[in-house]
């Protein structure tokens, strides 16, 4: 069962490649702030992944909660930001 | 970024989070000694959902639950509960933050002690870290400003 | 020629008289509107002014209540140490986050029978979760297909629903699912980016709609809190 999850967690972690090409070269701003939320959530099952590899779940859940939260957080503010940058 | 959002999802999303999220912060200050976190993660936790509230319901409204001086009032009492702890067991006879000497004080063993002195100096870090966070990311949005206008402090322009 | 000269006057002395009275009915209308607006307002007022006092630090009281034992809640599901110290911090967390936010959580929530909706929830969730289930498959294959038939469109509808809670639920479900995302609300109006033609369509049919009404007790469901209002207004103007 912990190499399945170890692939499960490879398998993600290239993903978070593709995500991070297109927050690097990706044409305009939103494409960015998508990739860098994408990159979030993926790096939040990754951790939960780990905790269930290293048979520690209950510690790895607050740490990833921490992170979907402050992911949450900053994309909004990107958000606003961008909003505000707009009008002005 | 401080004008009232006039998105109703994110105003009503944040509205039900903010409780849990500070509850959350709590949660990681109080369980610092025996999983992640502590007093900064927990303070800072606890200053984001402040910071949440501020961009999702306006600059008014944030002011009206945690204003400026409020911030910086927090700041100097979660200071004062860390060295105030550190201070008494320097005056008990012991070293700074050696909190096995206030077992005379709280009655119990030397461990427990310090575990309880532990939790008392991640408060006050908690609370410290939370109105620090606040504050400086009320200064970053609202560009600096004084919050009495222009006559409270000395004009910029010369 | 003369003739001529008297009907353009006359089309024009007509034309200043239609003009005349399409302004005086704007202004009538206008007129009316506010005074209606203005009236609204003051049932409010008088509504709120009556809220206030007793009824008011009892529903504070209330919020303050529920508030807490659901943080509670929260604390016991998050630490699962029961020992008495852990649950003492518990108590006094929870207090503590009660006080400052207790307006947040329930600011406009009135409380239904909370266990019919529960009830109603656990019976709708497996519609939800088949209609997830199935939409993603059907974006998987848009994807995969090699000619990419994606038609993107941006449909705008009214939902009959009027709490901003069920909006909310409303946009998050249409969020969940994949293809379509709410993009705005504004006054009761969706605007919904969906990724194709059929998308569409199955959003169009309202039956996500009903079905949020049915599981948050929209239409069928007559509040307390209204009925003691009303109840206090007649009084009061009786």
């Amino acid at each position: 069962m912990g190499n399945f999850f170890l692939y499960l967690g490879m398998g993600l972690f290239v993903l978070v490649f593709l995500c991070l090409y297109r927050a690097s070269f990706g044409p305009g701003v939103l494409n960015r702030i998508a990739g860098i939320c994408a990159i979030g959530t993926k790096t939040l099952v990754i951790l939960l992944l780990m905790g269930f590899i290293y048979n520690r779940v209950e510690m790895f859940i607050d740490i990833s909660m921490v992170y979907a939260l402050l992911n949450f957080i900053g994309t909004i503010t990107a958000a606003k930001y961008l909003e505000m940058k707009g009008e002005a | 970024m401080t004008r009232v959002t006039d998105d109703i999802i994110i105003r009503t999303v944040a509205r039900v989070l903010i409780p849990f999220i500070q509850l959350y912060a709590l949660y990681v200050i109080m369980h610092g000694h025996h999983s992640p976190g502590g007093g900064f993660q927990g303070g800072v936790i606890f200053g984001a959902s402040f910071i949440l509230y501020l961009l999702t319901h306006g600059l008014e409204e944030a002011k009206a639950r945690m204003s400026e001086m409020k911030a910086g009032l927090f700041s100097s009492f979660g200071l004062l509960i860390y060295s105030g702890i550190g201070l008494l067991c320097l005056i008990m006879g012991s070293n700074y933050l050696d909190y096995g000497r206030l077992s005379t004080i709280l009655r119990v063993i030397p461990a427990q002690a310090r575990s309880l002195g532990i939790l008392g100096v991640e408060i006050g870090v908690g609370i410290a870290v939370m109105a620090v966070m606040f504050s400086i990311f009320f200064d970053i949005a609202t560009g600096g400003e004084p919050p009495g206008g222009e006559e409270s402090f000395g004009d910029r322009d010369g | 020629m003369e003739v001529t000269i008297l009907v353009q006057a006359t089309d024009k002395a007509f034309e200043i008289l239609e003009k005349a009275r399409n302004d005086a009915r704007e202004l009538l209308y206008s007129s009316a509107k506010l005074t209606s607006e203005t009236r609204s307002l003051e049932e409010r007022r008088k509504a709120r002014d009556f809220l206030s006092g007793a009824q008011r630090s009892r529903l504070t009281l209330r919020n303050f209540a529920i508030t807490s034992v659901l943080l509670f809640a929260f604390w016991i599901i998050l630490s699962a140490r029961f020992d008495a110290f852990h649950l003492t911090l518990g108590i006094i967390c929870s207090l503590l986050v009660a006080y400052l936010s207790h307006d947040l959580l329930f600011s406009n929530i009135r409380l239904g029978d909370a266990r019919v909706r529960a009830r109603r929830f656990f019976a709708a969730a497996p519609w939800f979760l088949g209609q997830i289930f199935s939409a993603n498959l059907h974006v998987a294959y848009l994807a995969l297909s090699p000619k990419m038939p994606v038609d993107p469109q941006i449909i705008r509808f009214k939902t009959k629903l009027e709490s901003d809670i069920s909006w909310v639920a409303l946009a998050n479900s249409i969020t969940l699912t994949p293809g379509t995302i709410t993009v705005d609300i504004r006054e009761g109006e969706f605007f919904v980016h969906a990724l194709d033609r059929k998308v569409a369509y199955d959003l169009s049919t309202g039956e996500m709609e009903d079905r949020i009404a049915h599981v948050l007790m929209e239409a069928d469901h007559i509040y307390i809190q209204d009925v003691l209002d009303v109840a206090r207004i007649f009084g009061a103007l009786k």
